[in-house]
């Protein structure tokens, strides 16, 4: 942010989405996988905020029947939910993670094309370790870095098992340098 | 807006030469001044937060609020400020604190239970808009040369008078310039802050996409604050510039002393975003 724009009250638009490194989970996953024990549970899901617009709702619809589509070769299957603070989640299905990969790009992709990049919070990927105990790697578009989240019941997270993850994956994942970036999510409904 | 800020700049320039022109008093008095803003800018935060009775809730005590300003952080780019709650029926929400990383939003109990999740959202919005842009940090860079003039006039009212002649009539045109620089900074000031909200509201809408869901969240804290008792509003009357609203505002009649535009300017605005929001012009405004 230069002198006028802090001056004048910062930049006009929303940041947009940071240089793409979601696909480093495509080759991460398999560290995840061999010797440590942590298995994709074969859902992933991308959350943006909905503008109650008519051209953002075609967008959105239109993207769907793309992701139906190319969804009957691969084998993903999607679903949209809003939660409670009005946030869309699209979940997807598949149990080959790259593919996931591809369906969450396609999304943000779509979202990106029609101008609403920066309307795209994160996407979340679902995992769960040899105790079968529930880890998500978030991707904060905004910032293009990962994030470990390792929700513990109720508001609480598993701060340790977290930064044991990232010492896990931080060679191979660009992993979120600012500790206090790493938001979380609750009710991640995958 | 510029213009403003020029006009500011300029009498600065004429407040601090004038003070040369006075000679070692003036220093002086410059010297405390400094003194005095670096205090209360490393400390005021926690006094006024005290001072509303806010006090910082930890995710388990507010996870709704703790979880709504964690996205709208993510989607501003933004660290996690503090959080904090006053228990107070007046609706209201501030910001507070010098950089982005220090800073503290607070919401009142009132505003909570007085709106809905989007429209306390797109309060909160506007709050972290404040805290994105520095408002707090701006401000008092903006207030300090109003509070040394402040000073100088105080000083000229104690020892200036003291004599029955003129030896020294350079501390007499100095008193006189401190005089105008505070009157005219003040308008300034004013005009500074009303601008920023403005600014704010916009950065509020960027950040949901629900422009009118603020616009519905300031309908309704307006049409509460007047129902309120006029003492709950001199006690916020100091912080009302970090105000979603300000306490007490009676509408445009007070125009130029007003730190917040007019309410129906504020909705007006909103409204032209919403606007450009539904045609799809929003993102290149």
């Amino acid at each position: 942010m230069g002198f006028f724009d802090a001056l004048l009250g910062g930049g006009k638009k929303l940041k947009g989405p940071a240089p793409d490194r979601l696909f480093a989970m495509s080759t991460a996953y398999v560290t995840l996988d061999t010797g440590n024990g942590i298995r994709t549970k074969g859902t992933a899901a991308i959350v943006f905020q909905p503008l109650a617009t008519a051209d953002f709702e075609s967008i959105v619809s239109e993207m769907e029947e793309l992701l139906q589509g190319t969804g009957a070769d691969t084998g993903t299957t999607i679903e949209t939910s809003d939660d409670e603070h009005g946030y869309r989640w699209m979940v997807l299905r598949d149990d080959d993670i790259e593919d996931l990969v591809v369906a969450v790009n396609a999304v943000s992709d779509a979202l990106a094309v029609g101008g609403y990049g920066d309307r795209v919070l994160a996407a979340v990927f679902a995992f769960a370790d040899s105790k079968d105990r529930r880890v998500y790697f978030i991707y904060n578009y905004k910032r293009g870095s990962w994030y470990p989240f390792v929700p513990k019941g109720g508001h609480e997270r598993d701060g340790e098992r977290e930064l044991q993850i990232k010492a896990i994956i931080g060679n191979e994942l660009p992993i979120e340098p600012e500790l206090e970036r790493w938001f979380p999510l609750w009710g991640i409904p995958i | 807006m510029l213009l403003t800020m020029f006009l500011l700049g300029l009498l600065y320039v004429a407040l601090v030469g004038a003070m040369f022109a006075a000679g070692a008093n003036g220093v002086m008095i410059a010297v405390i001044a400094v003194g005095l803003a670096v205090f209360q800018l490393f400390s005021s935060d926690k006094l006024a937060l005290r001072a509303m009775g806010g006090r910082e809730v930890t995710p388990a005590e507010a996870p709704e609020l703790h979880a709504m300003i964690e996205r709208l952080c993510i989607q501003a780019d933004l660290p996690k400020p503090k959080i904090a709650v006053a228990q107070t029926d007046m609706p209201n929400a501030f910001a507070l604190g010098r950089s982005q990383k220090s800073a503290t939003v607070c919401a009142t109990t009132g505003i909570m239970n007085t709106l809905t999740p989007a429209e306390l959202e797109g309060v909160m919005a506007h709050e972290l808009s404040h805290v994105k842009n520095r408002d707090v940090m701006i401000m008092t860079i903006a207030s300090f040369f109003a509070s040394i003039a402040a000073m100088v006039m105080q000083f000229g009212f104690f020892f200036g008078g003291g004599g029955d002649d003129d030896d020294n009539p350079s501390m007499l045109v100095l008193f006189l310039v401190s005089i105008v620089v505070y009157v005219v900074s003040f308008f300034l000031m004013m005009a500074l802050s009303r601008y920023r909200e403005f600014v704010a509201d916009r950065g509020a809408a960027l950040m949901t996409g629900r422009p009118s869901a603020l616009a519905s969240a300031l309908q309704k804290i307006a049409s509460g604050m007047h129902r309120l008792p006029e003492q709950d509003l001199r006690v916020a009357k100091e912080m009302q510039a970090f105000y979603i609203f300000p306490a007490g505002a009676k509408g445009a009649v007070m125009g130029l002393f007003s730190t917040h535009p007019p309410m129906d300017k504020r909705i007006e605005a909103l409204s032209r975003i919403e606007g450009e929001l539904q045609r799809g012009t929003l993102a290149a405004a």
